[in-house]
């Protein structure tokens, strides 16, 4: 993996850079991180984030014609901006130590002349002198301050000027007018900044805007001689100080790298709850009091984006920004067997929805992302197979035993066929039939009983994924290259991304579009539950909404569509709790039941206990069963359906391979049954246990009470099951449970 | 009966459980830890307890690595 590949899907991201009122500041002041300070009072903090990015703040607070304010974002809610330069104000009368800082860093021998004492060429004499160059400046007057000196506050201006330069060390030639800059041989670099009008040496025609050279080598320029504001002059003294400190060091002026991306921060947000504070007036003359600059700076929207994190439990709950994700999906990628990996967990725990990239501004999927790490992963050999092994396992057994596919009876091929996808079939049998009759009537449907390949594509299971793929588009052209009809979103998805050229049609339009179909409305009022498979599918959301409206339900819209239920991308070994977390936030955001159109959807509902039915219910007029079928069941539902269309299509009986173990009876009572179908260990696994510790005498047993343990040995899980015999071939099961390490013996 | 206080004999070998040193691995790493053993063949035996106690800790730690 490059590093580049990864961040890739996070280059958008902007949360954690300048706000679009840093943006517009010629300083880049984080006015953030300065109002934020401001707002809690703590002064001196703000003080110093106000004198770092603007050299002298005195100046700027009683000078600077507020840029920020213009791309503030409080005016979004109808406010007026952020008095910005008020709470600077207050910021130097209440912060008490304002003393610069020193720099100990050794002296440069580097010598640098700055010709013009006004504010650029100050800005850019005290910036050098912080990195400890040797600095002299000229100034033909007797004093420093240039175009500042008749202002009426001039008395504040020159002792802040006094105040930052006091830490530093600076030769102040005054009455030192440099009339040829080959008066300034000995010096290494030049910064010239004469003021508005002042002398050029005639390099004013050459000068660079962007790197501030001149055709001289050596000879900087800057400030009002070259047409920028005040502000931006003294601004410029900070960026000619870096780019003279490169040149020293390499002879060619550049600008230094990670410079400010303008890109990024021109962004506004849409501030969904923040309310609307009026602007905070001043009590007296003399600007805000100590109260007032605090409220005021606590109008600030401390704009950055984190929607995604707010949107999402899984975001919220690992509390790390996109692209510090996404570096250490590679990173992980690069560790050594020594090294910790960083976001595997979080890698696993994602639904792989893609809500967070329909509530981002700038379309960032951080699930595409995690989806990305877990099939690098994957390919690496470093992914924890027992957190997918078990739906991988239900895929070979869909995609195998469970298999099937035929045209309708009689003919050779078909232009529709039923894809009803492994999930429907096992969660309800009748769906799958009765929508089959309803399709071989109308349109003279086949039948295709297989698996999209979901599990794998979950895993990361790429090359699985792949083989999949194949024998799908195999069976699709031995049925004639039918439309195929689906009734799971998650399915029509994955069709749609890896086999575009099969055509689709949703199931529920069909049912919607028949004139034969009478739904029958389960309740009065209630919610559709769109599953997140469906965003991307506005005709399924359609269809069951007009079916739904047929039935004659009245229909409520939940505030937020298409959130996963809980059951995407797999999650629920990986992040127990976090599963929980989502399933139970789904199941309570609306109070109405729902009208769901996923087989997981239902069943996490169901599981969950929140009133709901499935839209196939409600077009084929069924009774919701609210039971959800344990794991075995879900099986044996599956193989049914198959016997079943196997009957009515081809007229063969087909009689599923039968298992010596499967003849077993296990008397498993309905708390451990729960506790079973929660660790996602099936009584088929149990039954296997049994039988071959009772046909080997490979378990340990308690004389006591003739009770014994069994172990099943899988290649990714070991089960276990403790058990009693209570007569022939039936075994009262006493528990179960699961372990993912394996024994190496040791002698 | 509390699983703690069986006495699980290994079936094939009608011997009791004794401690042994046993080294696990999981996901490429190892970890040694005492667990109850056959004398004779040497089968381990893990208790619910244990599984879905230390056991499942130490996996989801190596997972996480
Ligand atoms: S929504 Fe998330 S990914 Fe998108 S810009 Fe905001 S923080 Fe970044
Ligand atoms: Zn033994």
């Amino acid at each position: 993996m490059r590093l580049e590949d990864a961040t890739a899907y996070t280059a958008e991201c902007f949360r954690g850079e300048p706000a679009s009122c840093s943006w517009a500041c010629p300083f880049r002041l984080d006015v953030r991180s300065f109002l934020d300070k401001a707002g809690k009072g703590r002064w001196a903090a703000a003080y110093k984030v106000l004198r770092d990015a603007t050299v002298f703040p005195a100046i700027v607070a009683a000078l600077c014609d507020q840029p920020c304010r213009e791309h503030c974002q409080r005016p979004l809610l109808g406010d007026e901006p952020i008095a910005v330069r008020d709470v600077e104000g207050a910021v130097l009368r209440y912060a008490k130590d304002r003393r610069p800082q020193s720099y100990a860093i050794p002296p440069k021998d580097r010598r640098i002349a700055v010709v013009g004492a006004g504010p650029a060429g100050l800005s850019t004499a005290l910036n050098l002198a912080q990195k400890r160059f040797r600095v002299a400046v000229f100034e033909k007057r007797d004093a420093w301050g240039g175009a500042l000196r008749p202002h009426p506050r001039f008395a504040e201006f020159d002792a802040d000027i006094a105040l930052q330069f006091s830490a530093v060390e600076v030769g102040f030639r005054f009455g030192a007018e440099v009339r040829d800059l080959d008066e300034l041989v000995d010096f290494d670099a030049v910064y010239v900044a004469t003021g508005a009008g002042g002398g050029s040496f005639g390099l004013l025609e050459s000068w660079d805007r962007g790197l501030l050279t001149t055709s001289m080598p050596k000879v900087f320029m800057g400030g009002e001689l070259c047409g920028v504001t005040l502000m931006e002059g003294i601004a410029q003294g900070i960026e000619a100080s870096k780019i003279i400190e490169v040149f020293l060091q390499t002879g060619r002026a550049t600008r230094p790298p990670g410079e400010y991306d303008k890109a990024k921060c021109g962004h506004y947000l849409d501030h969904e709850g923040a309310v609307s504070v009026p602007l905070v007036q001043a009590s007296g003359p003399d600007g805000y009091t100590e109260a007032e600059a605090k409220a005021e700076a606590a109008r600030c929207l401390q704009c950055d984006c984190g929607k995604c994190i707010a949107a999402c439990e899984m975001l919220s709950r690992f509390r790390k920004d996109p692209r510090q994700i996404a570096l250490e999906v590679y990173t992980d990628m690069e560790a050594n067997p020594f090294s910790t990996r960083a976001v595997t967990r979080e890698t696993y725990s994602c639904n792989i929805c893609g809500y967070c990239r329909s509530v981002c501004p700038v379309g960032v999927d951080i699930g595409a992302l995690l989806q990305f790490s877990r099939a690098a992963r994957m390919r690496a050999g470093v992914h924890p197979a027992a957190l997918h092994d078990f739906w991988l396992r239900d895929m070979d057994f869909a995609t195998g035993e469970g298999a099937f596919a035929s045209p309708p009876r009689g003919r050779p091929a078909c232009e529709y066929a039923f894809y009803p996808g492994c999930q429907l079939r096992a969660s309800n049998p009748e769906h799958v039939l009765r929508s089959y009759e309803f399709l071989r009537q109308t349109r003279g449907a086949g039948i295709t009983l297989g698996c999209c390949g979901a599990p794998a594509y979950w895993a990361g299971d790429e090359a699985r994924l792949q083989a999949n793929i194949e024998e799908t588009r195999r069976q699709w052209s031995g049925l004639g290259r039918p439309t195929l009809v689906f009734a799971c979103a998650t399915c029509e998805g994955l069709f749609r991304l890896f086999m575009p050229e099969i055509p689709r049609v949703s199931l529920y339009e069909l049912l919607a579009d028949s004139e034969t179909i009478r739904p029958v409305a389960p309740f009065a009022e209630a919610a559709v539950f769109d599953p997140c498979a469906a965003r991307d599918d506005h005709s399924m959301e359609a269809a069951v909404r007009n079916l739904a409206g047929k039935a004659g339900v009245a229909l409520e819209e939940l505030k937020e569509r298409n959130r996963c239920c809980g059951h995407g991308g797999h999650i629920r070994i990986a992040n127990p709790d976090l599963y929980d977390e989502i399933t139970r936030n789904r199941a309570e955001a609306g109070a109405k039941p729902y009208i769901v159109y996923c087989a997981n959807c239902r069943e996490v509902f169901a599981l969950r206990g929140k009133e709901c039915v499935h839209i196939l219910d409600v077009a084929l007029g069924l009774t919701a069963d609210s039971r959800v079928p344990t794991l075995e069941e879900k099986r044996n539902n599956s193989l049914r359906v198959k016997r079943e269309l196997m009957k009515q299509t081809q007229d063969i009986d087909f009689e599923p391979e039968r298992r010596e173990w499967e003849s077993l009876t296990l008397v498993i009572d309905d708390e451990l049954q729960k506790e079973m179908e929660e660790k996602l260990i099936s009584a088929l696994d149990l039954k296997e246990a049994i039988w071959r510790a009772e046909t080997s005498c490979d378990k340990f047993y308690d004389e006591s009470d003739g009770t014994s343990l069994a172990g099943l040995v899988r290649p990714v899980i070991t089960y276990w099951v403790q058990y009693r015999e209570i007569a022939p071939d039936t075994y009262e099961v006493q528990s179960a449970y699961y372990h993912r390490m394996r024994f190496e013996r040791e002698e | 009966m509390a699983a703690g206080t069986r006495v699980w004999k290994c079936c094939r070998c009608d011997e009791e459980l004794v401690p042994k040193k046993t080294v696990l691995s999981y996901l490429g790493h190892t970890v040694a830890h005492e667990l109850l053993t056959c004398p004779k063949c040497g089968k381990v035996y893990v208790s619910k307890e244990l599984a879905e106690g230390k056991m499942s800790e130490v996996e989801q730690l190596l997972e996480d690595k």
